[in-house]
């Protein structure tokens, strides 16, 4: 048992480490598992100002009743891209962030198991953002809701370009989460210590790892469902076409099925990183480590077995609402489960209220909230009162904002030291903890008011008097203290770039194996590969000393020095997703008036140009 | 290290709390009305009453558990904060015991919501009375068609009338997208699904008595889904058989005694500030209702609540220089144009469109546009002259000479109306009582 003092934050002076590899070149031909995880977290942090400001437009368009900040076209474009932009672009890059940086570090590994992939579902991933986000400038931005349902996506309703962007890009989008998920999947499979055991896998770990079988098991689903309005769109097929006798319930019943089990691509990486913060903190091992662990594959295996939850109002009729009610509420119990566990492994503990653990604790209370709203949905007669209702709108901001985004924060704030070698500023950190916290709560409590007053979603306007006007005004307020709460983040974090490195390997007293190696850790991770015997090497007495790759003050060798073979830095991935988004991309030029000739020569140039580049990077070797 | 007292967490905590339990307060069966006109907890339908029982089932055991976790929580955060010198944490790895416990309770509780759900699902959802009001209601992108089968040739558009204490039966279909029919304090959705008929039925609780309620529709269907609204009356039965009689007949001309128009038959109990904005007038109110017996009733003639009267402010640039207006030029007018490519008028032969809403009895109606402008000459003549700019991406084309037409990015030149011809349209709109 651990009988280490305990630390509140251990600085020391920045060790002696070998050059790294500097400017724009190196990022973009970059395979280190540690810098794609990098410039997942830059590029998301770039996406949520664009998703928060489209959110903050919205905001002020409801303020009041019948504003007229922004038209109802533009109007349905924000709501549609803030989704799609929160949901894709934001907090699955930066779960996607966390994947990349920790799981190598946290198995004991020196890379992930295809770098290059790696590389290339970043740049896919970030190609394939820009593209879709970029229309908005254009009022080109897709305008049919993040959940797209047909037939308002159909030719017929929408016949201008606005979907075309979304249908191809989020084609883009999961071809970077499948390749990351096999990725993944396979790091874990095969590249962990010697000893480490899935039952002494870190949680983190095994969360991320329930994740990738989700992404790979519901991406085709929506894969799928695009395809057919893709093809519906650009070539003529019936699959959604209403005239042709089609039923629109194919899209729900195919979206909801990729939908639901998305939720939970969302949290449990959320999850995963509260279970490493709060023990650390709290000084004690996670309660139920058996239970958390099966909770989380619980919870990915019931996901798949509820989506037609979203749809209780489409008259499925009375069986189908029953069963689905009850499978819904059946993911209470794991989930109730893993909030209790949670407040077990701080209960007995001594709780250093670091802001890492702020936002932590903040996730245990405010997914608490938000899943006992996800309750009263579950009950299929009543949500027919809530859905698509405001309710539902501050149902799924408790739990992919108070849940998600306070995880990855909390996460943020744990892990910045072990990414950068800097901390960020504890008092700046609370700040910024507080004002979310009240900002969060004073936007999206309101929301429950409102909707079961009456107010449905997405409307661009309402009219004073219908009772819902204090609400809006509340939660637009809040909406523009988390903005504010945004930029005291964004100031620590330029605050602490200008500071110097003095996070030695394990600032927090932390136990798993990312904090035996220096932070930043080398290139190549762990100078030699570790011999795991416990869940928590650190924590445990024995094992301890052993487990120490770098002390304090120590030069850090390089990869030559210790003859590590380290894979070679090369363009080619970003070349292909670049190709590859570049064919995608060029089907829009089918619907621009005469250039749909273009648009067929441009996309088979960049299929060529795509598996020509593509046989180059398989035939050139790794290392 | 610098901690922040823990005790700072307690307020925020407690706000949640008591907003929590000022939820539950609005759980009760008398909503303030006047405050909160769309509430979804009124029990004036046998339908939302099984939804508010549900859902104040939900609020308590949801209460229950939400005080409970987060007092258990803040408790253990303050309890066990870390002090200087404390001793090392016992490491304790789990208990098999306390988490089994805690799988069941939350079993046992579901149990408690399950089992009236399920009961409330196929009671909401049985066979309708044989004996009920049928209503077929038509999505469009953006308005509602309300057709009553029992009653031949009624057509009506956003506007519902229901008799106090029938049950009536939705027919729900939808010409285009998806919709969703909510009438917030009636009960919950119900979709409108393409190629699809869905179903809800209920019946107003006579204890109520009459009504004048708002509908929306609930499921983004695109660019003036938020414009998509309808008006509901329940009204005594009596009044209902008096209007469903006026409205299978065609429209008898009605003239105002002076025929200038400037006064609208429907803005009985209502008056008109100067720059057109209703205002409501409930003096007026006993002035204005026919005798018994007097006239047909043909519409809600009490004062309308202000929640049923829309705000809408009318787009900037539009302007109408009202001049007066003759039905008879305007029924003329409205036959030889393309009018009647999309209106059906009962009793004009020329006019049997159907893509737009039946103008049959329009002038007995309170709002235009689904529920976005009242129905005053002003609005009116507005609406012909620029529906595109009233209403975002409707298909009712822009008409007034000189106008803007928003989607077609330009301007009305030949075949617009004047704003002489457009006088002598709500003329004629307006005769059709």
């Amino acid at each position: 048992m651990a009988t280490i003092a305990m630390p509140g934050r251990v600085e020391a002076a920045a060790p002696a480490r070998p050059a790294e590899p500097t400017g724009v070149w190196s990022w973009i031909t970059t395979v280190d598992h540690k810098r794609i995880g990098t410039l997942y977290l830059f590029t998301a942090l770039f996406f949520f100002v664009v998703g928060g400001t489209e959110a903050l437009v919205i905001r002020l368009q409801l303020m009041k009743p019948n504003m007229g900040i922004v038209s109802a076209d533009m109007y349905n474009q924000l709501f549609t891209m803030h989704g799609t932009t929160m949901v894709f672009l934001v907090i699955m890059p930066l779960s996607a962030a966390f994947f990349n940086y920790l799981i190598p570090l946290q198995i004991g590994a020196r890379d992930v198991a295809f770098p290059r992939l790696n590389a290339f579902s970043y740049w896919v991933y970030a190609l394939g953002g820009v593209f879709i986000t970029a229309p908005i400038f254009l009022s080109l931005a897709p305008n049919g809701g993040w959940f797209g349902y047909a037939p308002l996506t159909t030719t017929a309703y929408s016949p201008t370009l606005n979907i075309d962007f979304w249908v191809i890009g989020l084609q883009i989008l999961g071809i970077s989460s499948l390749a990351a998920a096999f990725n993944f999947i396979t790091t874990i499979i095969n590249m962990r210590a010697p000893g480490m055991h899935l039952m002494r896998m870190p949680i983190f770990t095994w969360m991320s790892f329930v994740v990738q079988f989700l992404v790979i098991l519901a991406f085709p689903v929506i894969t799928v469902a695009l395809v057919f309005l893709l093809f519906d769109r650009f070539f003529g097929t019936n699959f959604y076409t209403i005239a042709a006798g089609a039923d629109p319930l194919l899209w729900q019943h195919l979206f909801w099925i990729f939908g639901h089990p998305e939720v939970y691509i969302l949290i449990l990486p959320a999850f995963g990183l509260v279970s490493e913060v709060l023990p650390t903190y709290s000084r004690k091992p996670l309660f139920g480590y058996p239970v958390m662990v099966y909770s989380g594959i619980l919870i990915g295996f019931l996901g798949f077995g509820v989506w037609a939850h979203h749809m209780f109002s489409v008259g499925m009729g009375p069986i189908a609402d029953s069963i689905f009610s009850l499978t819904t509420m059946l993911i209470a119990i794991p989930t109730g489960v893993k909030i209790l566990n949670w407040i077990s492994t701080m209960w007995g503990g001594q709780i250093r209220f670091t802001t890492a653990m702020l936002f932590g604790i903040a996730l245990v209370a405010l997914f608490t909230m938000g899943g006992i709203s996800g309750i009263m949905h579950s009950s299929a007669a009543a949500d027919l009162q809530q859905t698509d209702s405001y309710f539902v709108v501050a149902h799924f901001h408790y739990v992919l904002f108070g849940g998600a985004i306070f995880g990855i924060f909390a996460g943020v704030y744990h892990y910045f030291p072990k990414m950068t070698g800097r901390f960020l500023d504890e008092t700046l950190g609370k700040w910024h903890f507080w004002v979310f916290f009240v900002a969060m709560n004073l936007t999206f409590f309101p929301m429950h008011f409102s909707g079961l007053l009456g107010m449905p979603r997405r409307i661009y306007t309402y009219d004073a008097g219908q009772g819902w006007e204090l609400f809006n005004m509340m939660a637009s307020l809040g909406a523009f203290l988390q903005g504010a709460g945004m930029l005291i983040f964004f100031y620590n974090m330029w605050r602490s770039y200008r500071q110097p490195a003095t996070a030695p390997a394990d600032p927090w007293g932390a136990p798993t194996l990312e904090w035996t190696i220096p932070s930043p850790p080398p290139d190549y991770n762990f100078a030699k590969l570790p011999q795991v015997t416990s869940r928590y090497p650190l924590w445990d007495e024995k094992g301890r000393e052993a487990m120490i790759q770098h002390r304090a003050g120590d030069r850090i060798p390089s990869a030559e020095e210790l003859h590590i073979p380290m894979p070679k830095s090369t363009a080619k991935p970003f070349v292909v997703a670049l190709f590859m988004t570049c064919m995608l991309a060029s089907l829009i030029f089918l619907h621009v008036e005469g250039m749909a000739t273009v648009g067929i020569l441009a996309t088979i140039a960049f299929a060529l140009a795509m598996v020509g580049t593509l046989y180059s990077w398989l035939l050139s070797p790794l290392e | 290290m610098n901690v922040l007292s823990p005790m700072r967490r307690v307020p925020a905590s407690l706000l949640i709390g008591a907003l929590a339990l000022g939820l539950a307060a609005c759980g009760g069966d008398q909503p303030n009305i006047t405050d909160y006109p769309n509430t979804t907890f009124e029990h004036r339908t046998e339908f939302n009453a099984a939804l508010d029982f549900l859902w104040d089932r939900l609020l308590l055991w949801g209460t229950i558990v939400f005080v409970l976790v987060e007092a258990l929580l803040i408790y253990t955060i303050v309890k066990f904060r870390r002090r200087e010198g404390g001793p090392e944490p016992k490491q304790v790895h789990g208990n098999t015991a306390l988490e089994i416990t805690w799988t069941v309770i939350p079993a046992i509780i579901l149990v408690f919501i399950a089992i009236p759900t399920v009961r409330t699902v196929f009671q909401t959802q049985a066979t309708v009375r044989a004996d009920a009001l049928q209503v077929e209601a038509i999505g469009h992108q953006w308005w509602w068609e309300f057709r009553y089968p029992q009653y031949p040739g009624l057509v009506t558009a956003n506007e519902l009338y229901l008799p106090v204490g029938r049950t009536v039966n939705f027919a729900l279909v939808t010409k285009d997208v998806l919709h969703s029919f909510w009438i917030p304090r009636l009960g919950g959705k119900r979709d409108l699904i393409s190629n699809r008929t869905n179903y809800l039925w209920f019946t107003p609780d006579s204890a109520f008595g009459e009504a004048a309620l708002n509908g929306m529709c609930a499921e983004y269907c695109g660019d003036s889904h938020a414009n998509m609204k309808f008006r509901v009356f329940v009204v005594a039965k009596g009044d209902f058989d008096s209007w469903a009689q006026h409205q299978m007949a065609v429209a008898v001309p009605h003239r105002p005694a002076d025929s200038t128009a400037s006064a609208a038959p429907a803005t009985v109990g209502r008056a008109m500030t100067p720059s057109g904005a209703p205002v409501v007038l409930a003096s007026q109110a006993g002035a204005v209702p026919p005798a018994p017996g007097a006239a047909p009733y043909t519409g809600w003639n009490k004062p309308l609540p202000a929640f049923v009267v829309p705000q809408t402010p009318v787009p900037a640039g539009l302007a109408w220089s009202a001049p007066a207006g003759d039905a008879e030029r305007g029924k003329q007018l409205y036959s030889m144009s393309s009018c009647i490519g999309c209106h059906a008028v009962r009793g004009n032969p020329m006019s049997v469109g159907n893509i737009g809403p039946d103008l049959t009895h329009l002038a007995s109606r309170h709002t235009l546009a689904a529920g976005l402008y009242p129905n005053d000459t002003k609005h009116l003549a507005l609406w012909i002259k620029n529906a595109r700019a009233m209403k975002p991406g409707s298909i009712m084309p822009t008409l007034g000479l000189g106008e803007y037409d928003p989607i077609m990015k330009a301007k009305v030149t030949t075949g617009g109306l004047s704003d002489q011809q457009i006088a002598d349209l709500v003329a004629y709109m307006q005769s059709l009582k």
